[in-house]
């Protein structure tokens, strides 16, 4: 039997959550994002002009996103009905992003556990840098944390070090 | 006996796959009571070809007077718009309900789609809801065209609450599920009653919906109609054998809502799988060390559905977990990430479901207190929009000892789609 740190409540053996408050209850042991050396960023194509922030038509009907992480292994495809938080997973601190990029060397390359979510937003989609240590970049551009920028198809998305590619219709 | 003279694929490959992961490889031989969980997540074989069966479907649609305006008008356009959709082999019958129920039209194949869609501009709205009568009706009238391949579905779609009848619906919804019919339940606005609503989707097989605004309702019939022309296997069913020593406590279905299954009967049927979609179940067991580590196999899940490419054949697999008991397991274990993710969505949803029990047992100061660490919870993991709601509604609970009707939905309705999760794309 083990004891709830939280609320008291009694929980059996091996017990991964709270029954009664929902709390984690095993150690913490997941550790926090570092900021990244300066010259080691790779800042994306830096001769590539920014793109006009402009909405395509198609741009409207978009039900879902594509997201090709890293090296292009892990693809996903993420449902618009709601926000799509990227980020790294750590139930202590009550993070569960919709993407976890844990897996994909996400602590080495700079990735916050809240680092950026995807939102539809007057019928665009847009993403948003949740003020992450190593920040967030839409084809090359830093973005300025907590202001939403539009994103399109073909669009590359980096969050610290590591680089996603979007995909739309 | 079932519809289907069943033959076991002992030679083929099989058209399921189960991809098992467990919380804990080892447990303490230990005397005390431990847990364990297991996420089952089931795909079919990417080589199966999703087949356009002859749906055999009835539409139960509420009419009682506060369906009057948008709301109908918005059931009406989603309705011709599923008759714009069937094939001439489809069977397609209507019913209404208000204070009681009347077939629109009986069971049918070879719609004349014009002169029905006219039929069906002209409904009035009125009187109150009586649901039972519309669901046997309903049911009923499934019966005339129900085959051995036929896509047996009952979109229900109501408004408001019934009284006196809710354990007769809820009955007749376990009798769909035996007959193979599956319900798809949609509550339009505030004034429904959602566990009655969601319990009978679930003892079906099926989904229940909650549509906020009049508008989303054709989008909702659009998406039921998507599910039902691309099944891959219909009547899929699991069943979960324990050793002596492991209880399973809970099921929780994962996708593509959070809904607890009934597991009291030993197999649980799961309605037809559409094409591209899984299901993802967790499972809570409790263990007994010194029972349990006397058996290999400890738990072993089977499952079996038919397969409608290959007529007249019910594809079976079964895996076997083995738990290994340790006299000192590691402290350090590290539990699969999606299982830690899967539990997290589960404990807010499951604060959510204690504090309807609370409620119910008159207990608003524990309700309240509940609710609002749910809000802390859904606030730390960004869910902003449902934290906002589940703190109104705290507030509003402390000063009148009630929720309120939409608030109950929001938040019931939020907290179980917290488990959607992005589909990952794997290419060979």
């Amino acid at each position: 039997m083990i004891k709830c740190p939280f609320c008291e409540a009694k929980q059996v053996d091996n017990t991964i959550f709270c029954s009664e408050c929902g709390v984690y209850l095993l150690e913490d042991e997941r550790r926090g994002t570092e900021a990244l050396d300066f010259d080691e960023m790779d800042w994306g194509d830096e001769n590539e002009e920014p793109q006009a922030v402009e909405v395509k038509p198609e741009n409207n009907l978009q039900q879902s996103i594509h997201l090709k992480i890293g090296d292009g292994i892990r693809e996903i495809e993420a449902s618009l009905a709601k926000a799509i938080h990227l980020g790294r997973l750590d139930p202590a601190s009550d993070v569960f992003p919709e993407v976890d990029l844990s897996d994909e060397s996400g602590l080495e390359k700079g990735v916050s556990r809240r680092h950026a979510r995807i939102i539809k937003r007057d019928e665009t989609v847009v993403v948003e840098d949740l003020g992450s240590i190593n920040g967030t970049f839409v084809n090359g551009k830093r973005l300025a944390p907590y202001l939403p920028e539009t994103l399109n198809d073909g669009d590359q998305l980096q969050l610290g070090n590591l680089v996603i590619e979007i995909g739309m219709g | 006996m079932g519809l289907l003279n069943k033959v076991a694929d002992i030679n083929k490959s099989p058209a399921f796959n189960l991809d098992v992961r467990q919380s804990h490889k080892y447990l303490s031989t230990s005397t005390e009571e431990q847990a364990l969980y297991l996420l089952v997540k089931m795909t079919h074989a990417s080589d199966l070809r999703p087949l356009r069966l002859p749906l055999n479907l009835c539409l139960v649609l509420d009419r009682s007077t506060s369906m009057r305006g948008a709301r109908l008008q918005n059931v009406k356009q989603g309705v011709q718009q599923i008759i714009d959709d069937l094939e001439p082999d489809d069977a397609l019958s209507v019913v209404l309900f208000s204070d009681r129920a009347k077939v629109l039209l009986p069971s049918e194949k070879n719609i004349q789609k014009s002169r029905l869609k006219s039929v069906i501009s002209a409904i009035q709205s009125s009187g109150g809801t009586e649901m039972l009568q519309g669901l046997v009706a309903g049911i009923e009238q499934l019966r005339t065209h129900r085959t051995m391949t036929s896509i047996n579905h009952l979109m229900f779609i109501t408004d408001g609450q019934t009284y006196g009848d809710e354990a007769g619906c809820l009955e007749q919804a376990q009798l769909a599920n035996a007959s193979q019919i599956t319900l798809t339940t949609m509550g339009i606005g505030e004034d429904w009653n959602e566990t009655l609503l969601e319990k009978m989707a679930v003892a079906s097989g099926g989904t229940s919906l909650y549509i906020d605004s009049p508008r989303e309702i054709r989008q909702a019939f659009q998406t039921s109609m998507d599910a039902l022309t691309s099944v891959v296997a219909r009547g899929v069913s699991m069943t979960v054998d324990t050793a002596s020593g492991i209880r399973l406590e809970n099921i929780y279905m994962m996708t593509p809502y959070i809904s607890v299954l009934e597991h009291q009967a030993s197999r649980l049927l799961l309605g037809p799988l559409a094409c591209d979609t899984e299901k993802t179940m967790l499972m809570e067991f409790r263990v007994r060390a010194e029972v349990a580590q006397t058996y290999p196999d400890s738990i072993q899940i089977h499952i079996e559905g038919d397969l409608p490419e290959q007529t007249n054949y019910c594809s079976r697999l079964s895996k076997q977990i083995t738990v290994e008991f340790s006299k000192k397991p590691s402290r350090n274990v590290t539990i699969p990430s999606d299982i830690i993710t899967a539990l997290g969505k589960l404990a807010i949803f499951k604060l959510q479901e204690k504090t309807m029990i609370d409620l119910e047992q008159g207990e608003v100061t524990t309700a309240t207190q509940r609710l609002e660490t749910m809000a802390t919870r859904l606030l730390n993991i960004g869910e902003t929009e449902l934290a906002r709601s589940a703190l109104l509604e705290a507030g509003r609970l402390a000063r009148t000892g009630n929720l309120s009707a939409e608030g109950r939905k929001k938040i019931r309705y939020g907290t179980r789609s917290l488990s959607m999760l992005p589909k990952e794309i794997y290419r060979d």
